[in-house]
Formats: C-alpha cells, sequence, structure tokens
C-alpha cells in the first residue's frame, strides 16, 4: 500500500522525465504520436546527425560551458572557504560587521547589482568574453562563505592546535590539515555552484551574445522555432545537457547530504 | 594598567594588542581579502552605482549617464505595466509557494517512514531540481502542446478537451508555476527530510503513550518542531520566486509562438521587465535608469517581505530549547 502510493506518486513525477527520453529516441515520422510511450522503432538519430546539424558547434557550446563553470567553481571555492574559515577561527577587529554585512546582502538579488556590473565588464571589454560569468566567483559569494563559516564552526579545533605547536603557518595548516577533513562541505557547495553555472540561462544571454561565445543553454534553446521546432532534437540536447550533473550528484549523493546536514541549512 | 588616549579607536585597538594578536589579525584580514573586495567591488559598490543610476538616464552609447531626476521613480509609479508585472509575479508566487511548501512536506512525511527503498524514491524527485530551468521549460511546453502533449492527451481519456494552457491569458502563469513546482520538489523535500530527522524520536513515544492519532502527532508535534524548517523554506522560496525569469523567457517565448511574457502579456515578470527595458527595447524609457529603477524596486519587495515573514516567525517559529 505504501509503496503502491509512492510508485503512483513517483511515477506521475517521472512523465515529463520519460516522455523527453521517449521523444529524443522516436524517429521523425513517430515524432508527434501520443502513444508512443516506448519508440518503435528506436532511433538515435536525433543524437547523432541530428543534433549536429541542428548545431555544428555543439563542441565548442560544451567547452565555453564546462570552462565558466569548472573555473567559476574553483575560484569560489577558494575565496569562500579562506574567508568562511577566517570567520568561524579569528576574532579581529570588525568581524561581527563584515559577518552581518555578508548575510544582509544575501538578501541583495543580483538584479539589482546587474547593471552597474554590466557597465564595469564593458569598460574593461569584458562582453563577449567568459570573464564577467568567471572572476566574480573568484571574489567570494556571501552564501557560499556563510555556509563554510557555520561548517567550520562545527569543527574541532585540536587538529589545528597540534598543527599550530608545529609551527606551521595559517595558510599550511588550512591547505594540509583543514581542507583534507572538509570534503562534504567543499563537494556540496562545489557541486551546487558547478550545478548553478552549467545550468545559468540569465546571465549567458546578457553577457556572451556573440554566436561563438554561447554556452549549451543558449545553444538549446536556440533550436526552438518560432512556429515549429525539431523536438527530437530539442529533446536530446536536453538528455545530453542533464546526464552529466546527474552522473555528478550520483558520485558525490553521500557528501552532499552530510555537506546539506552539517551547516544546519535545515534551520 | 594602561591609559587608553580618546583619539582614534582602531589605532589604539593596533597598540595596545600584543604582537601574536596583531598578527593573527593580519593573517584573518590576509584570509577574508578575496571576499571583502567581491561584497565592496560586486555588492555594495554596484547597490549604490545603481541607486544613481535610477535619477539618470544612459543609453549607454552617450558618454555618461544624464541627470533626470525623479523621472524614472515617477514614471515607475505610474507604469500600468509595473502593476501588471508586479500583478503577475505576486499571481505566480502565491502558487509556486504554496503548492511547493505543502506538496514537498506531504512527500517528505511519507518519505521519512523509514521503510526500504526511499532512498531510490529520494533521488529520482532530485533530478527535476537540478536540471536547467531552460531544460525544464522546453520539457514543459512539449507536454502542454494540444498535438501530442501528455497533458492534453490525458483529459482526452475523459473526453475533455482543453486548450495549450501556456496560451491561455488566465491559465499561463499558474501553468508556469506548476512547473516551478515540480522542479523544486526535490528540494523541498530534501530539506524537509533533514528537518524530520532532528526531531527526537522520544517526543513521537510520548505522543503515543498519551494516546495521540497520527494527525495530532503531526499537529502537535512534527509541526511546530518542524517550523524553523517551515521558515526557512518559506523565506528562501518566495525570494527565489520574486526572481522568475529562465522558466518564463522559455515556457512563453518561442515555440509557443507568442513573445516572452506572453500572451497577453500576463506572464510578464518583474525580472523579465527589468531585462526588456534595459537591454532589449528600443523604446525603452530611459535605457540602465529604468531598469536600475525597477531593480531596486524589486530589493526593496524582498526585503519588505523577508523581514514581515521573520516578524510573523517570531510569534509562531518554534525552537527547541536545547538546539544550538
Amino acid at each position: 500500500m505504501y509503496y503502491g502510493l509512492l510508485g503512483i506518486l513517483a511515477v506521475a513525477y517521472l512523465v515529463p522525465v520519460t516522455w523527453v527520453v521517449s521523444t529524443s529516441l522516436r524517429t521523425e515520422a513517430n515524432l508527434l504520436r501520443p502513444d508512443q510511450w516506448i519508440p518503435n522503432p528506436i532511433t538515435l538519430e536525433h543524437y547523432t546527425s541530428g543534433l549536429y546539424e541542428a548545431l555544428p558547434n555543439l563542441g565548442r557550446y560544451t567547452y565555453n560551458t564546462l570552462r565558466i563553470s569548472i573555473l567559476s567553481t574553483v575560484g569560489m571555492l577558494l575565496s569562500c572557504s579562506l574567508a568562511g574559515y577566517a570567520l568561524a577561527r579569528w576574532r579581529f577587529p570588525l568581524r561581527n560587521l563584515w559577518f552581518f554585512g555578508l548575510l544582509a546582502t544575501m538578501m541583495v538579488p543580483g538584479h539589482v547589482t546587474l547593471i552597474p556590473t554590466y557597465v564595469l565588464f564593458r569598460k574593461l571589454g569584458w562582453l563577449n568574453t567568459p570573464n564577467p560569468l568567471i572572476i566574480p566567483a573568484f571574489f567570494g559569494s556571501p552564501f557560499a562563505t556563510f555556509f563554510f563559516r557555520q561548517f567550520f564552526l562545527s569543527f574541532p579545533r585540536e587538529l589545528e592546535d597540534a598543527a599550530t605547536l608545529d609551527g606551521a603557518g595559517a595558510l599550511r595548516t588550512f591547505v594540509g590539515i583543514v581542507v583534507p577533513v572538509s570534503k562534504p562541505a567543499f563537494v556540496a557547495l562545489g557541486v551546487l555552484h558547478f550545478t548553478g553555472s552549467w545550468n545559468g540561462f540569465f546571465l549567458p544571454i546578457i553577457y556572451l551574445t556573440r554566436k561563438d561565445q554561447w554556452v549549451l543553454t543558449q545553444a538549446i534553446r536556440s533550436m526552438l522555432g518560432r512556429y515549429d521546432s525539431p523536438w527530437g532534437e530539442i529533446m536530446a540536447g536536453v538528455v545530453l545537457m542533464t546526464l552529466p550533473i546527474i552522473v555528478l550528484y550520483m558520485l558525490v549523493q553521500r557528501y552532499f547530504v552530510q555537506g546539506i546536514t552539517f551547516t544546519g541549512i535545515r534551520g | 594598567m594602561r591609559l587608553r588616549s580618546p583619539s582614534g579607536l582602531g589605532l589604539n585597538l593596533w597598540r595596545d594588542a600584543s604582537p601574536r594578536a596583531r598578527r593573527q589579525w593580519l593573517t584573518a584580514y590576509a584570509f577574508m581579502s578575496l571576499q571583502l573586495i567581491g561584497l565592496f567591488v560586486f555588492i555594495l559598490g554596484p547597490l549604490l552605482v545603481s541607486l544613481y543610476y535610477t535619477f539618470t538616464k544612459w543609453d549607454l552609447i552617450a558618454p555618461a549617464p544624464k541627470w533626470t531626476g525623479l523621472r524614472n521613480w515617477l514614471h515607475f509609479f505610474g507604469d500600468a505595466r509595473i502593476g501588471q508585472v508586479l500583478g503577475n509575479t505576486l499571481w505566480f508566487i502565491l502558487w509556486a509557494t504554496s503548492s511547493f511548501l505543502l506538496l514537498s512536506l506531504a512527500l517528505a512525511v511519507l518519505l521519512h517512514q523509514r521503510r526500504r527503498g526511499t532512498t531510490l524514491f529520494r533521488a529520482l524527485f532530485f533530478i527535476p531540481y537540478i536540471t536547467s530551468q531552460v531544460a525544464v521549460g522546453l520539457v514543459w511546453s512539449w507536454m502542454f502542446n494540444t498535438r501530442s502533449g501528455p497533458i492534453p492527451n490525458f483529459f482526452r481519456l475523459f473526453g475533455i478537451e482543453i486548450p495549450n494552457l501556456l496560451l491561455d491569458e488566465s491559465y499561463a502563469m499558474i501553468a508556469v508555476a506548476l512547473v516551478a513546482t515540480w522542479q523544486a520538489l526535490g528540494y523541498g523535500i530534501t530539506i524537509y527530510l533533514a528537518g524530520l530527522q532532528g526531531i527526537p524520536g522520544e517526543l513521537y513515544d510520548a505522543s503515543s503513550v498519551d494516546g495521540a492519532s497520527g494527525w495530532q502527532r503531526f499537529r502537535f508535534v512534527t509541526l511546530p518542531l518542524l517550523s524553523p524548517t517551515v521558515l526557512f523554506l518559506t523565506v528562501t522560496s518566495f525570494i527565489a520566486a520574486f526572481q522568475l525569469f529562465d522558466l518564463v523567457i522559455i515556457l512563453t517565448g518561442g515555440a509557443t509562438g507568442v513573445a516572452p511574457g506572453g500572451p497577453g502579456g500576463s506572464t510578464r515578470t518583474i525580472v523579465l521587465y527589468l531585462y526588456e527595458q534595459t537591454f532589449l527595447f528600443s523604446e525603452r524609457i530611459s535605457g540602465l535608469g529604468y531598469g536600475a529603477t525597477i531593480g531596486w524596486m524589486l530589493a526593496v519587495l524582498i526585503f519588505i517581505v523577508t523581514m514581515a515573514q521573520f516578524r510573523f516567525a517570531r510569534s509562531t517559529v518554534f525552537f527547541l530549547e536545547d538546539s544550538d
């Protein structure tokens, strides 16, 4: 009974997912058939020739997306883990001011700061380069810094004390001792940020208007026609774009749940 | 004991500190430096500059913004479009947040019953959440289509012919909210489950001994102890809903043959309007200036609503005494 209910819910919930996969595997003639839940015959043409014809530069878009996602994740982890650690470990003048300042700015929507930032990047000649989507990550993110602080607060101090007695500098202690045992926090935040960046659409359509700079979300969206669209290819694109993220989550699921629970996001 | 000179508190702190403390301060600031630069360059600075832009007109072609005083603000409060846009956004928030908060709570309670196999369900529900809104939007615009979409077909089983909801002025926004809820459920479930796991089992045992029914246990044990989680999810889902953009631009633009924000402007949100006014329309009111005005009003609205929620929470949210 319990499993029956859950099963029905899961099926209803996953109808769209099934429909995407099924559409992407249908032949052109069967594309609009409402009864083809299991495609017959199954074809991979949308994934191979179809997608390649619709988006000849797919490789380029994938490279652009990967570059932005990886570099901005690295930048965010670097700047926010350092700041979160300082806020959690040391007393220093104005610490509380900075902490509450960061907390308060978590509420500020990116859309208010967007326009001046756009003007700044335009002056720097960064339009149609990946910089606007990468460089800011190297200068922190209030949410991630807060998250790291919470994590390091719940973290025993004894390990570092031992290292300090050895005379290791703060940075060496951090890199050598703190980072290796903080995997859950790094993984949870890194995956969250990577996914957000990989899936992003608003900033790319503002900063990356030239076709050779496009990311995957823009490329897949561009297949939408005004009246008619190549739905087989679009769905194949959706599957290809989503699979890496699903695999990523499956690989890190354990750390991810730990990371979320540790930091008390639960309130 | 040393005498404190009255001048310059910061300097005094520095002078009176031990060398060890000084070293620690420097280290702390070095660790903080990237985030602090970011706070000023990418958040606080732009926040102020953006406020300045609201008093100017600038199309980015002229060398500098031109001061226009209160023109943007006066225009904002007289703009009929703004009325519609705010209404649309609030209508979306109403549907999306209420369905999200209730459905994910119900599912989390169901999944919390620690039976085997629930991990699989939890993972399944998480898939849409980690999928791009662009992908989700494309999928659902395909789901709603009247030729082969599963939704119109489902209703056809009962002999009901429904239109493409995304093309119907009175239903388009509700359809968008439905999609947003579908996508976010997995996240809500995960957070609720973390909250449910934090509730001590003894409380349930005690209430069972007292003869409480399942519903009473939920109402008088689970719900109060879960209220911090509910507050967290309420606040964050409102903030996210205020900023709806990606989903709407995909769901109601292109595939359906209407401009984004359609039909009849019924799904134009605050952020979509900001985007159009800043980056799209050639006939825009005052370019960046009006866009900045819309952005500032969005921030103010979010601030007011969030504060109101925390105020309301003071009387309703229940914190366990011993939880940190």
